[in-house]
């Protein structure tokens, strides 16, 4: 515990530096950023401010990209909750309850809520990443990939909880996802599936593109056939803030969400993504109220926005521990350290003490600039709700189709965000909610290699689920079988809470 | 086309036309763009930009870098063969560049570019590969791996960036000189792969030198044999293939490539400034930061190699075969 105070000491003198808070401030801004534009998210926005980096020295590098990284979890809720278009993927979550929150007016008590949820879930990321990282960096290689196609089996036994529409239409939205996931090159035979010839459908399709297109577009094609009617528009100023009663119902699913998401964002993976679904079905499980969920449950933003916050946290964990990149956007980090001379890796704490300590250090003071960024702005985006539908929407239309070209510097990609902007218009009008479709797509790409790697590791042995060499995959299927089983004990009882919900929202 | 855009265009064609034909000496004469066929931060781009970077002073006009990522590299290489061989847009490539149009041929798909639509430049670095196994394993020697996957063929694994990648080719041509069958586990990139080795899901792996120095360092992967012709100045105590009588070499480099039908003379420009870059101390310095040498060949030599290099890569592929 002495040795670890000392080093924070040490970690503590770098990241109060001027320089390094400087550019811990900068990142924390341009995440905050990235958040909120559509389309842009934290591995476009590091990619593209790489190169400024390379000026820099190390530790003000790191500490700049990673800022954008943890920064754009706070900002990805703000267009989720107040236009119902996610400012990144891991906000597709936020995008249900959130804006239901804001329909009723509480667009500022959601964003609060959310603020918070990100400034608890970041910090108590921190401090478990100070004071565990080597024996949790254990933990993540003993994920390999038949546990992981176990918590993907998890995932999708949840997404009957999902969603707020009926089961069947649940389903249906799921499977089509499912399906649109298993788009791309056959990662075990090169075989390239129902990609017409178009080389860059071979990687499969973006989530990003579906996501902003679902939910963004097609919201914003929505729009002109409502009466608006929305007095949400113009909240006042005495009611930004949450009231106790939505502060005391935030107060459990922000712990179990910073829990569950720090556990989930230590395996590799899309993990934000992951642990905010995850998030929002064990809420909605565990709730009293579940009717609740899909029209404005406060713990439906409290939870997810905090596992996306604990999940990049929890990423950093194998980066720095081991020196092996969880997803994308920690290869990036980690190439940006390589750049500089320091191979990221597991002697990275001995052999540059003041990169690293002063990096976490770093964390500690960018969630306490996160939060008092985020905070006061709260009652200055709600006012973007003023600004009239005519001017805002294509404003923001260009913002995406902007932002999803840059992911990728892709014209399919934009292609792709257009089609699914109309499918989502239709989707509204039929009364299906996207978000199960969001997170097929997210799952079945993952799910199908990780389950093929794992019968090639066993040799085509399905035992390799349930054997005792893999006690966490087993222990995990076990879960899942314990939900099913509950799940049809309790329609064979007929007693299946979901038949007290209304048919549509 | 209107009257006035038909006038417009008349009079510009009239100006041009009047210009001095110097036109083609003074390339360059506006902003250049390099291809990185990979993600932000991959092997091509951490390459591309300390050379863009130098480069821009030696040829007077700035330096873009337009990453172009998708199918494992094909969608880079493919935008960059489609464009204008005109001198802006260049590609950088790495090894796999070759394997491409053997993958199609395989698959009876319509070949999209072949190395023949490309024209070599220059290349700036070559690692050779290590083949590292997980510390947990009891070979200590290649010959021991060797005899073990003798005594149980189709038991062991490797893991790979992919299928008929940069990792996966050097292995399959091991497999064949070593006459042993071990179990590919592909993976989606080369950290991944890395991962998948270091958590003992994966016991084999062939890596590039500077991927696996941290791990190798730290104890997590023991190096039992290098793909190069000379022992690697990082790794001095272990054996290169040839020593151990498999003729193999395999390197990851990186290199410069123009669309075919490029002029002459804008490839002469870009071999000098190639040629000065390579030698500039900032580059070698950046070059040593990512654990590399400085392993530079200009146009004729890099052609040669690069012959030779894709006869072994599309040798590996159809070695691979069809999975």
């Amino acid at each position: 515990m002495e040795a670890i105070v000392d080093n924070l000491i040490v970690g503590f003198s770098v990241a109060f530096q001027p320089g390094v808070l400087l550019y811990a401030f900068l990142g924390c801004l341009v995440g905050t950023l990235v958040g909120i534009l559509p389309g842009i998210g934290p591995l476009a926005g590091i990619s593209i401010l790489l190169p400024a980096t390379y000026g820099l020295d190390a530790t003000k590098a790191i500490v700049m990209l990673a800022g954008i990284y943890y920064g754009s979890q706070y900002g990805g809720s703000t267009t989720s909750i107040l236009m119902r278009i996610p400012g990144e993927a891991a906000s597709v979550m936020t995008c249900i309850d959130g804006h239901a929150m804001a329909r009723k007016g509480r667009a500022g008590a959601a964003l609060a809520i959310a603020a918070v949820g990100s400034f608890v879930a970041g910090t108590f990321g921190v401090v478990l990443l100070t004071v565990v990282a080597p024996p949790l960096a254990d933990f993540a290689l003993r994920f390999g990939p038949p546990e992981y196609s176990a918590l993907l089996v998890l995932g999708l036994v949840f997404l009957a909880y999902m969603s707020s529409t009926s089961l069947m239409r649940t389903l249906l939205m799921a499977a089509a996802g499912l399906l649109l996931g298993c788009i791309g090159i056959d990662v075990m035979t090169g075989h390239f599936r129902y990609s017409f010839d178009i080389k860059e459908l071979g990687d499969g399709i973006g989530i990003v593109p579906v996501a902003v297109g679902l939910f963004g577009l097609g919201e914003i094609l929505s729009t002109p056939a409502k009466t608006v009617t929305d007095k949400v528009a113009a909240p006042r100023l005495s009611e930004l803030m949450p009231n106790r009663e939505e502060w005391r119902q935030s107060a459990a699913p922000i712990a179990r969400g910073s829990v569950l998401g720090f556990l989930v964002g230590i395996v590799p993976g899309s993990a934000h993504i992951i642990a905010s679904f995850l998030s929002y079905a064990v809420e909605k499980r565990v709730s009293k109220t579940p009717e609740e969920f899909g029209k404005g449950a406060v713990a439906g933003v409290a939870g997810p926005e905090s596992a996306n916050n604990a999940a990049s946290t929890g990423a950093f964990v194998p980066m720095l521990a081991l020196g092996l990149p969880t997803g994308p956007v920690t290869a990036v980090l980690m190439a940006a350290l390589l750049i500089k001379g320091i191979a990221p890796g597991p002697q990275l704490v001995t052999e540059h003490p003041q990169v690293f300590w002063g990096f976490i250090a770093s964390m500690y003071v960018g969630n306490l600039m996160l939060l008092a960024l985020n905070l006061p702005l709260v009652g200055l985006f709600v006012s973007v709700l003023r600004i009239p539908y005519a001017y805002l929407y294509p404003l923001i239309i260009v913002l995406c189709i902007v932002g999803v070209y840059l992911v990728n510097n892709s014209i399919v990609d934009v292609w792709i965000m257009l089609i699914m902007g109309v499918v989502g218009y239709f989707l509204r009008k039929l009364e299906f909610d996207p978000a199960p479709l969001v997170l097929g797509l997210v799952i079945a790409p993952t799910f199908e290699l990780s389950l093929r790697q794992s019968l090639v590791m066993s040799n085509g042995n399905w035992a390799i689920f349930f054997s005792g060499q893999r006690p966490i995959a087993a222990a995990l299927f076990a879960v899942s079988g314990a939900l099913l089983a509950l799940a049809a004990l309790s329609w064979l009882s007929r007693k299946d809470w979901r038949r007290g919900l209304p048919e549509e929202s | 086309m209107d009257r006035r855009g038909f006038l417009a265009g008349s009079a510009a064609a009239a100006v041009l036309g009047t210009l001095p034909a110097a036109g083609q000496d003074s390339y360059p004469s506006h902003a250049i763009t390099f291809i990185n066929p990979f993600p932000p931060g991959g092997a091509a781009d951490v390459v591309a930009r300390p050379l863009a970077a130098v480069m821009e002073p030696l040829l007077k006009q700035p330096i873009a870098i337009e990453t172009k990522a998708g199918a494992a590299g094909a969608v880079g290489a493919q935008f960059a063969a489609a464009a204008k061989p005109d001198g802006y847009t260049i590609l950088i490539h790495i090894v796999s560049i070759s394997g491409f149009a053997e993958v199609d041929r395989l698959y009876g798909r319509p070949v999209k570019f072949t190395n023949a639509d490309f024209i070599p430049i220059a290349r700036f670095i070559a690692d050779p590969m290590v083949l590292i196994v997980n510390d947990q394993q009891p070979f200590k020697t290649l010959k021991e791996l060797v005899d073990a996957a003798k005594a149980k063929p189709n038991e062991l694994i490797f893991s790979s960036s992919g299928l008929h990648g940069a990792l996966h080719l050097p292995t399959a041509l091991f497999m064949r000189a070593a006459g042993i069958q071990l179990r590919h586990l592909p993976t989606n990139g080369g950290g991944p792969a890395l991962t998948a080795l270091i958590g003992n899901n994966a016991q084999v792996l062939c890596s590039s030198i500077a991927a696996a120095s941290p791990q190798i360092k730290a104890g997590k992967a023991r190096p039992l044999a290098c793909f190069g012709a000379k022992r690697a100045p990082a790794l001095p105590q272990v054996p290169t293939l040839k020593e151990l009588g498999f003729n193999i070499e395999f390197y990851l480099w990186v290199g410069m490539f123009a669309p075919k039908g490029t002029p002459s003379a804008v490839i002469t420009v870009l071999r000098e400034a190639s040629r000065k870059a390579a030698a500039d101390d900032t580059f070698v310095q950046a070059m040593n930061n990512i654990g590399q040498e400085v392993a530079y060949l200009d146009q004729a030599e890099f052609r040669a190699f690069w012959e030779a290099d894709a006869k072994r890569v599309e040798e590996a592929v159809r070695q691979i075969g069809k999975v």
